[in-house]
């Protein structure tokens, strides 16, 4: 068990990011009691690997405990998820669909809190994670691709396909044309 | 030609500021005289804007905090050993003369053990204070908010932290309200209201508190002057280095506009 030094300096690096962390792992398992859960976890595990803590961010330092902690939780627990998680890993797929990265030039229509919401929830969960950590977090690409685990290269597609689908999402004459976005194919289990 | 593939992303990098600045700045450049490239700017703006604004940061709820709290608090082997335990222990030990020492030794460890601890709790939340305090006026950070006015700095503070702090300028004389900040004791953030008192600087903290309405408990430490008590679901710390009589009447006119919130 760590001792109490140990409790201390992890206290006062960690907790400061909490509501980063239940940010991120509500935005990833869409929902309170899985998110809390897996931020207890993610912070036991990090409490014990500090050692391993070089000091010099410990936002994306546990921000990446979090998110791996996340994914590891969403494989055993959501199935479905997964599945579209594995598909999307693979960037052929995206350069295989190259018209949703091109935004319609007319203007978004204002967008009410909700649909912004539910456009969010409704990305595959390698989109909604990139886009969480830039727009609700202010991560850089080099924090974002530490966390997520990926080159930079990769923060870059990935958010660029993250705001198409939104902007697909948000906007009205594009709706009725909308591929099945993943979540919607899952029958629910949103919030 | 790029493929559009990549000059999308590219784009998407320009407008979080993520490209380096040669590529930066010919992508101003370019702005300037191509219309489309100039739309395809603006609605990556808007997007940004409107998620910014409206989707919804997810706060760790209180429940969450306290669970993280008795994660965190100090291991326990005797903290957490119920009291039965040790009477039932020294009952133990009192059938066996040989032993009782023994057993009045464990029972004094255990007991300073839990006395120890809380107060290690208190002190250490007083030792933050005061290094919050040291810091705020070592002259870099005071405020975030700078505003006489508490109509504007409690909204901003109710918009950066998950309760609504009571925020008051003191009705007293050589009082100046400076504004306030958003810092981080006993695990929590905390609302901070600074104050000027004729050359001091008072730094009132302001967090959720369950516990019951207390009268201030007052205290010098390292010569700040410091009180804390409850009020109105709200825990209060208040530390200066005005004199001792002064300090009491700045502690009043705080308790005062706790009242009304």
């Amino acid at each position: 068990m760590p001792d109490d030094e140990t409790r201390r300096r992890f206290e006062s690096l960690a907790m400061p990011h909490l509501n980063a962390a239940y940010n991120l792992a509500r935005w990833l398992t869409h929902n309170d009691h899985d998110a809390q859960d897996v931020v207890q976890e993610a912070f036991e595990r990090a409490m014990r690997y500090i050692g391993t803590f070089r000091g010099d961010n410990a936002r994306a330092w546990l921000l990446q405990t979090v998110r791996n902690t996340c994914f590891t939780w969403m494989k055993e627990n959501r199935p479905v998820e997964r599945m579209f998680l594995d598909d999307a890993a693979d960037d052929a797929h995206e350069l295989a669909a190259p018209v949703t990265d091109e935004p319609p030039a007319v203007a978004m229509r204002k967008a009410d809190r909700q649909q912004i919401n539910h456009a969010i929830a409704d990305l595959p969960i390698v989109y909604r994670e990139v886009l969480v950590l830039r727009e609700l977090e202010e991560l850089s690409y080099n924090d974002i691709a530490r966390i997520a685990g990926i080159p930079v290269g990769t923060v870059m597609s990935r958010l660029a396909r993250a705001r198409g689908l939104m902007r697909e999402a948000l906007t009205p004459a594009a709706r009725p044309v909308l591929r099945p976005v993943p979540r919607t194919t899952q029958g629910g289990g949103t919030q | 030609m790029m493929k559009p593939q990549l000059e999308t992303q590219r784009i998407n990098a320009f407008v979080d500021g993520e490209l380096d600045l040669v590529n930066q700045l010919e992508i101003e450049e370019r702005i300037k005289l191509d219309a489309g490239l100039r739309a395809q700017v603006d609605a990556l703006r808007q997007l940004r804007t409107a998620i910014r604004e409206d989707a919804e940061y997810h706060a760790a709820p209180d429940a969450l905090r306290k669970r993280m709290a008795a994660t965190l608090a100090p291991e326990p082997a005797a903290r957490a050993r119920p009291p039965g335990t040790v009477v039932a222990l020294q009952r133990w030990f009192g059938w066996r003369p040989m032993a009782t020492s023994f057993g009045l030794v464990a029972t004094l460890v255990v007991a300073l053990n839990v006395v120890g601890l809380r107060s290690a709790q208190d002190d250490r939340l007083t030792d933050d204070v005061v290094a919050s305090h040291v810091r705020s006026t070592l002259g870099q950070h005071l405020v975030d908010i700078a505003s006489s006015e508490h109509h504007v700095v409690k909204p901003w503070l109710s918009s950066k932290l998950d309760f609504s702090p009571p925020v008051n300028e003191l009705q007293i004389p050589g009082s100046v309200f400076l504004g306030g900040r958003v810092d981080y004791l006993d695990g929590h953030p905390v609302a901070a209201l600074v104050y000027r008192q004729g050359e001091h600087v008072v730094n009132s903290f302001v967090w959720p508190d369950t516990g019951k309405d207390t009268q201030p408990d007052f205290s010098s430490q390292r010569g700040f002057q410091m009180a804390h008590w409850s009020q109105a679901g709200m825990a209060h710390w208040v530390i200066s280095d005005v004199n001792r009589e002064e300090f009491k009447v700045v502690v009043s006119a705080v308790q005062a506009g706790g009242e009304d919130h």
